[in-house]
């Protein structure tokens, strides 16, 4: 099962970038890809930032995920303009909703992926503590994450032992699917839950002193570079909107 | 110095006091040993060790403890745990963060200590307990084994000065175990109190300078390990502890029956990540035995229990029973695992319910031959979860017992037992020989001489060795387990 939300190996990782970068440059995408903000002056920078996530996700070496971006991307922008004039009438309108919904989402999603595919817990908990969020939000966040590969550990196993039951799609028991899932799944995770809240007690969780965090984060003249190029869009945005462009 | 005065405890919503006006005094650099039946109170002596009794699981209590002249019962958590470190039974749910440096690093962020620090105490702690290789990993990567050493590292970390053990080796292998022995060893040289409550007695020996045993939440008997160990193995017996040595004298004399086999045929299987994980072409087994699989980590035991249940959907081999080849999707009808953790298994609102539903037809009479069989009539309205450990594995084994399962397979299913328990387990085991196929892959000596007629040594994905269980059998078990001892000790 491929469960890489957050489990970064980091040994494994190539290019490697500050936490707080990779915010901005999920914020930077939503901004001007998903949601087109630059209106139509700027109607440009689009297909220029989706170069983006095809590089980020070649230096973190995920060539099987970067193929299949530039294909089904390529694939759709192809659609777009040697098609779209071409048809009409439903065709046209089934052409632009799919290839359109393509362009716009498939970017953001692809950097989102390499986002949680490449940070640690702590890293995103020690950028977190530098941008002076609270460890209010923060602890409860870093055991969300903690627990979301837990889950699908536990959801492996009982799948299994439910294989060997026979209740599967096409036996039996197709209505009682859910429950049969749900039952062994929350006893474990409250006995996990329970266990590991013991455990981070007695490691001293919850201390009247300020923690500390190793993780080494920091920018780098790689974050340089792309914070810069998060910029670029916007500042071309304010400029046309001071109507200067 | 530890310093326990006059404690009895009770747990919130339990009828009787699980402790009963305990008193002791362990004193600096001591490794002490508690054992014990299952509910005799020693896990929860290390719960009032580490702080746990009474700020994490409340109930009523009366005494005094103290660590070091702290009083635990009334000082903060966090407190504690600058004296006190904790490791638990379960790896999988020690770990606060998703990767090993961070989680060593855990306790020592929750002081406070500045990252320079952090960063040595974790470079140092790696260094002596040898596990460089296992920094910067996902946690959901490692072995049981492997988790158990971070856990371990992570403790050491704080330099504590108190080490508290709660049934450490419960989801280990045996070469775990040696490991975790090596980890001990190194806490006793650094001159650290180390206080183990266990099951398993056999790899303390030489290390433990005391031993503590309880019996209904009072401490029977308090000796040093040289006097301990003296005791006559009937007598160890009688306390209901697992045997002081690893024995394999007590094998089963094999009945001459049917020479009727199992076959397997093309048992090969590769992971993405590791080719030919399982690599074995033909192999034939006694059927309707008892059939120990044993080998290292990695040998391709759970590989093999995988593929026997048909639960690997690239698996192309068969098995031919009774002259009937069996293939992929039909060995899914005719194999059921028990696994490690039963929990996974158990769907139903009662028991009843729990193990009529993969009957292919409702059959009354059946359904309670093997209840009565399995002890479980008077549960049989009860919901599976409220059960003890023990009934849930009787309800998991009925439950594949009345839906015609042919092959049983037990994943380690007494490695956290007592004595009495583990007994349990082998004699249901026993009762099932000669009318099902059985495999246990296990690693508990105690249950392979109790009831195994058959080991199958597993390595490298292929098979080593195949032997029936008897005088030679036993030989070479013991070779086995020797060997595996050599490997891991240093000392």
């Amino acid at each position: 099962m491929n469960n890489n939300v957050f489990q970064a190996e980091s040994i494994k990782r190539g290019l490697v970038l500050d936490p707080r970068t990779k915010l901005l440059l999920l914020v930077t995408m939503s901004v001007f890809v998903l949601s087109s903000a630059g209106g139509k002056g700027l109607e440009f920078l689009a297909p220029c930032l989706c170069i983006v996530p095809f590089v980020l996700l070649l230096t973190s070496k995920k060539f099987k995920s970067t193929i299949l971006y530039a294909i089904i991307y390529l694939t759709a922008i192809m659609m777009l303009i040697l098609l779209r004039p071409i048809t009409n009438g439903v065709v046209n309108f089934l052409i632009l909703g799919t290839a359109g919904i393509v362009t716009r989402f498939m970017p953001s999603i692809m950097v989102g992926m390499y986002v949680l595919s490449t940070t640690t817990v702590s890293e995103f908990n020690a950028a977190m503590l530098r941008l002076n969020v609270s460890e209010k939000i923060i602890i409860p966040l870093s055991v969300m994450f903690r627990f979301f590969p837990t889950v699908l550990d536990e959801f492996s196993s009982i799948n299994a032992a439910m294989r060997m039951r026979g209740i599967s799609l096409g036996g039996k028991n197709v209505t009682k699917m859910l429950e049969y899932r749900l039952v062994p799944l929350l006893t474990c995770s409250v006995k996990i839950g329970e266990e590991l809240s013991a455990a981070a007690l007695t490691r001293g969780l919850g201390g009247n002193v300020k923690r500390t965090n190793v993780c080494e984060i920091g920018f780098h003249l790689q974050d340089m570079v792309i914070i810069f190029l998060c910029f670029v869009p916007f500042a071309l945005m304010l400029l046309s909107r001071c109507g200067i462009l | 110095m530890i310093e326990i005065k006059n404690i009895s405890f009770r747990y919130e919503n339990s009828e009787s006091s699980v402790l009963n006006d305990i008193s002791t005094k362990i004193y600096d650099g001591e490794v002490v040993l508690i054992c014990g039946e299952s509910g005799c109170g020693k896990t929860s002596v290390t719960r009032l060790i580490n702080g746990l009794i009474p700020h994490y699981y409340e109930g009523t209590m009366v005494g005094e403890v103290t660590v070091n002249n702290l009083d635990v019962s009334r000082s903060e958590l966090y407190e504690t745990a600058k004296l006190v470190g904790s490791v638990f039974q379960n790896p999988r749910s020690q770990f606060f963060c998703v990767d090993t440096t961070s989680g060593i690093a855990f306790g020592c962020e929750n002081m406070g200590l500045p990252e320079n620090e952090v960063r040595k105490r974790i470079k140092k702690v790696a260094n002596e307990q040898n596990i460089n290789h296992l920094l910067e990993r996902s946690i959901f990567n490692l072995s049981g084994g492997e988790k158990q050493k971070v856990a371990c590292a992570s403790v050491s970390a704080v330099y504590p000065s108190v080490l508290v053990l709660d049934e450490p080796t419960s989801n280990l292998d045996i070469h775990a175990i040696y490991n975790l022995r090596e980890i001990v060893h190194e806490w006793k040289r650094q001159g650290k109190t180390v206080i183990i409550s266990e099951h398993r007695i056999h790899w303390l020996l030489d290390i433990c300078d005391r031993v503590i045993y309880m019996q209904a939440g009072a401490i029977q008997m308090d000796c040093p390990m040289e006097e301990f160990s003296r005791l006559k193995p009937e007598t160890i017996q009688k306390m209901g502890l697992r045997p002081l040595t690893l024995n394999y004298h007590q094998y089963i004399k094999k009945t001459s029956r049917l020479q009727d086999t199992i076959d397997f045929h093309n048992f090969r299987y590769s992971y993405k990540e590791k080719n030919n994980a399982l690599n074995i072409s033909n192999l034939s087994l006694p059927r309707n035995g008892i059939i120990a699989v044993i080998g290292h980590n990695g040998a391709g035991k759970s590989t093999f229990s995988k593929c026997l249940c048909g639960l690997e959907r690239k698996f192309n081999g068969s098995v031919t029973l009774n002259g009937l080849k069996i293939k992929k999707q039909k060995l899914l009808k005719k194999c059921y695992m028990v696994m490690q953790d039963v929990n996974h298994q158990l769907f139903c609102e009662s028991v009843l319910e729990e193990v009529r539903l993969g009957m292919s037809e409702e059959n009354k009479d059946k359904v309670e031959e093997v209840l009565t069989m399995l002890d479980l009539t008077a549960v049989a309205e009860r919901h599976p979860m409220s059960l003890s450990g023990g009934q849930k594995q009787r309800v998991a084994i009925a439950s594949a017992l009345l839906a015609d399962k042919e092959l049983l397979i037990f994943d380690e299913p007494t490695s956290g037992l007592g004595y009495r328990h583990m007994k349990e387990t082998a004699e249901l085991l026993l009762n099932l020989k000669g009318k099902r196929s059985i495999f246990i892959v296990t690693h508990d000596p105690d249950l392979i001489s109790s009831c195994c007629t058959h080991i199958l040594h597993l390595e490298n994905g292929c098979v080593k060795e195949s032997y029936p269980f008897d005088e030679i059998g036993e030989q070479r078990l013991e070779i086995y387990f020797d060997e595996i001892k050599k490997e891991v000790t240093i000392l």
